[in-house]
């Protein structure tokens, strides 16, 4: 009897331990790595977002419990971010240990040389986890790597900004019966802009007639950086303007030097663009990239692209969300030809965001710091990690139980990145792409806004694009 | 005038002065209703009475969060800056008023000009300093800062009282063999307190009022609660109640001072052009 | 004597030398930074160029609208501030009880922070909770200053009277009650009505003081910064980005120090200027009163 007592006590004992540390197979390899830098306090600083929200309540409480390193973890708004952390690694003081390096800003970054380094690291069998597999990173890894395959970033955040839908509104049969009658054709995911076009009036007209509060589209459409980001990550890929609208060999994007910002193409996209936000709801205008997620949470869009990020609570927690259930994803449409293009090698359809952790060239606990970035990392973790906030950055992750639940409870999101990802690219390589971003909110929010036509704006935002490059000394 | 006269321009008197407090105190109680109400409550719609108060909208950011680090900041910087500013000034001034210094005029106008141009001026040469010097993101440095626009000022304040010391005192002191900081302590200073507290008080205001350098100079340790409230709004959707709440202690150090020095202020804010 | 000079010397040094490190020195930098093309993100990103910030702050559309959008900030803030404020002394001069109460509440958006005034308008100003759209909303117009221009800015006008009026009604009650009593009583026995007399003894007794108060308001709305920052940060588009605004988005967003240094330069130059004619303007008004 004692002895199946003291049986059940020990595996009692191992459960429970094992489940105080959720997912570490190996926590005595993190101890001892860990002791030379017991007590050490790291600072980071992230967004606000769902996954940097997870390793802030999750992650950094367990690494502290299990290796005494102290991690004060700032998640702040995505402006307040990038000020402080471009001010400390401008000014080298050293505040922070580890911080966000967004997939865009990367190429910044690395022309300045603020970032440091992780090769050494990686090499440095005391602190490297034995476990780490850097191979099983997805291709989104190299997006961190400079041009000798040095690595800058360690992936935590990756996902598609793609079209997503009202399942039971597209499935409804008195909607579908009448938008054919309206339009001809059967109500399904659209795959051109035109259709896209016919979806959103029929909708915001159907939520008007039935005095609901249904929308047929979304933008983030506020006077803010998120509204260039849209146009240039979103918008123009998808109807065959790449790289900003800016020609990568020269760098220029007036059309008479090589570039396609002012390009009737693009002129086309930009004035669908500002006519379209009719159909969204009217405080559009306002909305940045959590607006637009907290609203098709509320029930009140009917399809729309957004940052898949938030895809997660959307579809499967009902305290946030009122549509659990009821969203699925899709490829966004495209204008003709540039599927095509994407498939070859040769475009792409959006916007493959994400971001890694990088440490500082300035940061004075580096060591401690990647001891950190690998634990929010590590493979055990993965599972549980997409679960809270949608997002795979290793290939094994997708086999994850957790992962494959979810994919379903989405739509196919996880099916979708893992097998159509390459369709989608990162931002082009532009060191200076914060004064560039300045320069294309100031023009696309004034179309926006009224003060000028999509035309007139296009034409002049290239020529100060072109300005502004030359000024630089490009 | 008649009477009927005299009380029909009293009703009027008293129908602008009520007018006028409502549309100044409004805007306060609204903030101070919006911090007592939870995130859902707010969204509810404009109500104009509250009756619950949602404690953890001051909880939270004060106890939880940062914030209460934020505070003892801006306390620390306020103060400190008061002391540094008070006691140069109180020296400055003294020399000013009892030595013939040449330039004065030229420095009053130079006073005039820090205190009139637009702050955002000076950012870049601060930036830029400041992260030389390593003083980025101390509390030190923008004690220091601040002097360019609290230590003209104060010197300007303080003159008039210096002025009014008759320097037959000093004289006095100094036949009795007093040394010149004896004469500073003793004689000085207790005549000028009034004076003093009044610098002391407007200057404790201005600084802890400050956002814009304090906001581009410290990052995270030496954060000051006005910088704090900026953070507020941010692109994840403000939490307004706590936003309030904040903005609610940030109110409490005028509230206090008006109480007790509301006059000077005036005085102050113009110069003390016009005195009651 | 010579002990004297050393005591005053002693006196002063300290103010002097911290003025000089903080108050001298970063103008001298500002003026040797604006002659350089200083941008982290650019190619070379310290470069000499002379006079060419300069020539290109000239022709900068964009600065000349901030400008252009201060000026009527200003015009329209002092332009309204002074007369109601005028006139609302002008009816409360009489001693009435409560009088003193109604001073400290006066006083108090003037001791409060900018930042907080501009954080406390953007609640009112909300389209989804605040009164303000609310009350909009009854008469049919619908108020959204993150939308709207025009709304934007006349809102920035209205957060600046409600700041700065009480400090413009109480300064000019001060002022009047400070007033001699002879001219009144003088304008009296000649039979003036009170708009006469207003007119044509109030005022001109008043000149100092309402110079003096102009001249604070001209140069503080011209500066203006945390409470626009905080409602709308210079939005929408660039409706409400007045001069301060813009150069600090120069210099964070756009982070080019060498031209934003021009910049600053420009604007001291102007205070200078304004501050000196205004100043000379007072005084011999004061002379003449």
């Amino acid at each position: 009897m004692r002895k199946l007592g003291i049986a059940i006590l020990l595996v009692g004992v191992l459960f429970v331990s094992s489940w105080c540390f959720a997912a570490v197979n190996n926590p005595e390899w993190w101890q001892k790595a860990a002791e030379p830098y017991k007590g050490v306090v790291i600072r980071g600083i992230s967004e606000s977002t769902p996954p940097s929200k997870a390793m802030v309540e999750v992650a950094a409480p367990e690494f502290e419990k299990l290796t005494g390193i102290k991690v004060e973890f700032e998640v702040t708004s995505w402006d307040e971010m990038y000020n402080k952390s471009i001010q400390d690694l401008q000014s080298g003081a050293g505040i922070y240990d580890f911080i966000y390096v967004e997939q865009d800003i990367i190429y910044a970054y690395l022309a300045q040389k603020w970032l440091t380094n992780l090769n050494p690291f990686i090499s440095n069998a005391n602190i490297t986890n034995p476990d780490f597999d850097l191979d099983d990173f997805t291709t989104f890894i190299n997006y961190f790597k400079d041009a000798e395959g040095n690595i800058y970033g360690i992936p935590f955040e990756a996902f598609l900004k793609s079209y997503i839908y009202r399942t039971d509104l597209f499935n409804d049969p008195e909607i579908k019966a009448a938008f054919k009658a309206k339009y001809g054709y059967d109500l399904a995911v659209p795959t051109t802009w035109e259709q896209y076009t016919d979806i959103a009036k029929f909708f915001t007209e159907y939520g008007k007639e039935k005095g609901i509060e249904l929308y047929g589209h979304v933008a983030q459409a506020k006077t803010h950086p998120c509204v260039a980001y849209e146009m240039c990550e979103t918008i123009w890929p998808a109807w065959g303007v790449y790289n900003w609208g800016i020609n990568l060999e020269n760098m220029r994007a007036s059309v008479d030097k090589g570039g396609t910002l002012n390009s009737d193409q693009a002129k086309k996209a930009f004035r669908w663009y500002v006519d379209m936000l009719q159909y969204a709801p009217p405080g559009v205008r306002t909305y940045t990239w959590d607006e637009t997620g907290a609203v098709f949470g509320a029930g009140k869009i009917a399809q729309g692209i957004i940052y898949l990020e938030n895809l997660g609570w959307i579809a499967t927690d009902p305290s946030k969300s009122a549509v659990v259930g009821k969203i699925a994803v899709a490829l966004p449409p495209t204008a003709p030809g540039v599927m095509d293009d994407a498939k070859a090698g040769k475009g792409y359809i959006g916007y493959y965001d994400g971001g890694a952790l990088g440490i500082p060239h300035s940061a004075k606990n580096k060591e401690a710091a990647w001891l950190f970035i690998q634990w929010c990392m590590r493979k055990e973790w993965q599972g549980e990690f997409a679960k809270m906030a949608t997002r795979v950055v290793r290939k094994s992750t997708f086999e994850d139980p957790l992962v494959k639940e979810l994919d379903a409870q989405t739509g196919g999101y996880f099916t979708m990145l893992k097998d159509q990802g390459y369709l989608f690219a990162g931002a082009p390589a532009l060191p200076m792409h914060r004064p560039l971003n300045e320069v294309y909110l100031k023009w696309i929010s004034k179309a926006v806004a009224g003060e000028i036509s999509p035309e007139d704006a296009l034409d002049n935002l290239a020529k100060e694009v072109d300005q502004l490059m030359e000024d630089l000394g490009y | 005038m008649s009477g009927g006269k005299k009380t029909w321009k009293l009703f009027l008197v008293y129908l602008v002065c009520i007018l006028i407090a409502v549309a100044t105190l409004f805007p306060i109680y609204w903030m101070f209703v919006i911090s007592a109400r939870s995130r859902l409550e707010v969204f509810l719609g404009p109500r104009l009475i509250q009756t619950s108060f949602y404690s953890p909208n001051y909880y939270r950011p004060f106890v939880q969060d940062v914030y209460g680090r934020y505070l003892a900041n801006s306390l620390l910087i306020a103060s400190g800056n008061t002391l540094l500013v008070v006691c140069l000034a109180v020296l400055a001034t003294y020399a000013f008023s009892r030595f013939r210094v040449p330039g004065s005029n030229n420095l009053f106008f130079w006073t005039i000009t820090n205190r009139m141009a637009p702050p955002a001026v000076f950012i870049v040469p601060f930036f830029l300093m400041f992260n030389r010097l390593g003083l980025r993101d101390t509390q030190f440095g923008l004690i220091l800062l601040y002097c360019i626009f609290n230590l003209p000022f104060a010197i300007w304040l303080l003159k008039g009282m210096m002025d009014g010391i008759p320097k037959e005192l000093d004289e006095a002191a100094l036949i009795d063999g007093c040394s010149l900081w004896g004469l500073l302590f003793h004689v000085i200073v207790p005549l000028a307190k009034p004076g003093i507290m009044v610098t002391a008080i407007l200057n404790w205001i201005f600084a802890w009022n400050e956002y814009l350098f304090a906001a581009i100079l410290t990052s995270v340790r030496s954060r000051t609660i006005t910088t704090g409230l900026a953070e507020f709004v941010t692109v994840i959707g403000t939490n307004w109640g706590e936003m309030a709440a904040v903005s609610v202690v940030c109110l409490v150090p005028a509230i206090v001072f008006i109480g007790i020095a509301q006059k000077h202020i005036i005085a102050g804010l113009t110069f003390g052009a016009v005195k009651d | 004597m010579k002990e004297n000079r050393r005591q005053v010397w002693g006196l002063i040094a300290p103010t002097l030398f911290l003025m000089i490190f903080i108050g001298v020195i970063p103008v001298i930098y500002v003026i040797y930074l604006s002659a350089f093309k200083y941008n982290v993100f650019a190619k070379v990103p310290f470069r000499y160029i002379g006079f060419n910030n300069f020539r290109k702050l000239v022709f900068d559309t964009d600065f000349l609208k901030s400008l252009r959008l201060g000026l009527t900030f200003v015009a329209l803030c002092c332009g309204i501030e002074l007369p109601l404020g005028l006139l609302i002394a002008n009816l409360l001069t009489m001693n009435f009880k409560g009088k003193g109460i109604f001073r400290t509440i006066m006083t108090l958006p003037l001791a409060m922070a900018p930042i907080s005034i501009g954080s406390i308008w953007v609640l009112i100003t909300n389209p989804d909770f605040g009164p303000l759209p609310f009350l909009f909303r009854k008469i049919g117009v619908e108020y959204n200053m993150g939308i709207n221009a025009n709304q934007a800015f006349f809102t920035t006008v209205l957060v600046d009277i409600w700041h700065w009026t009480p400090f413009v009604v109480l300064t000019f009650m001060a002022g009047l009650t400070s007033l001699p009593n002879q001219p009144f009583e003088a304008a009296l026995v000649d039979g003036a009505n009170r708009w006469q007399t207003f007119r044509y003894v109030t005022i001109p007794l008043l000149k100092p003081v309402i110079l003096t108060t102009l001249f604070i308001r001209v140069m503080d709305t011209f500066r203006i910064f945390d409470e626009v920052w905080m409602l709308t940060s210079g939005g929408p588009g660039t409706a409400t980005r007045y001069v301060s605004i813009h150069l600090v988005r120069l210099v964070l967003q756009s982070m080019e120090y060498g031209y934003s240094s021009a910049m600053s330069l420009f604007l001291l130059y102007l205070t200078i200027i304004i501050c000196f004619l205004l100043l000379t303007f007072i005084s011999s008004s004061r002379e003449a009163a």
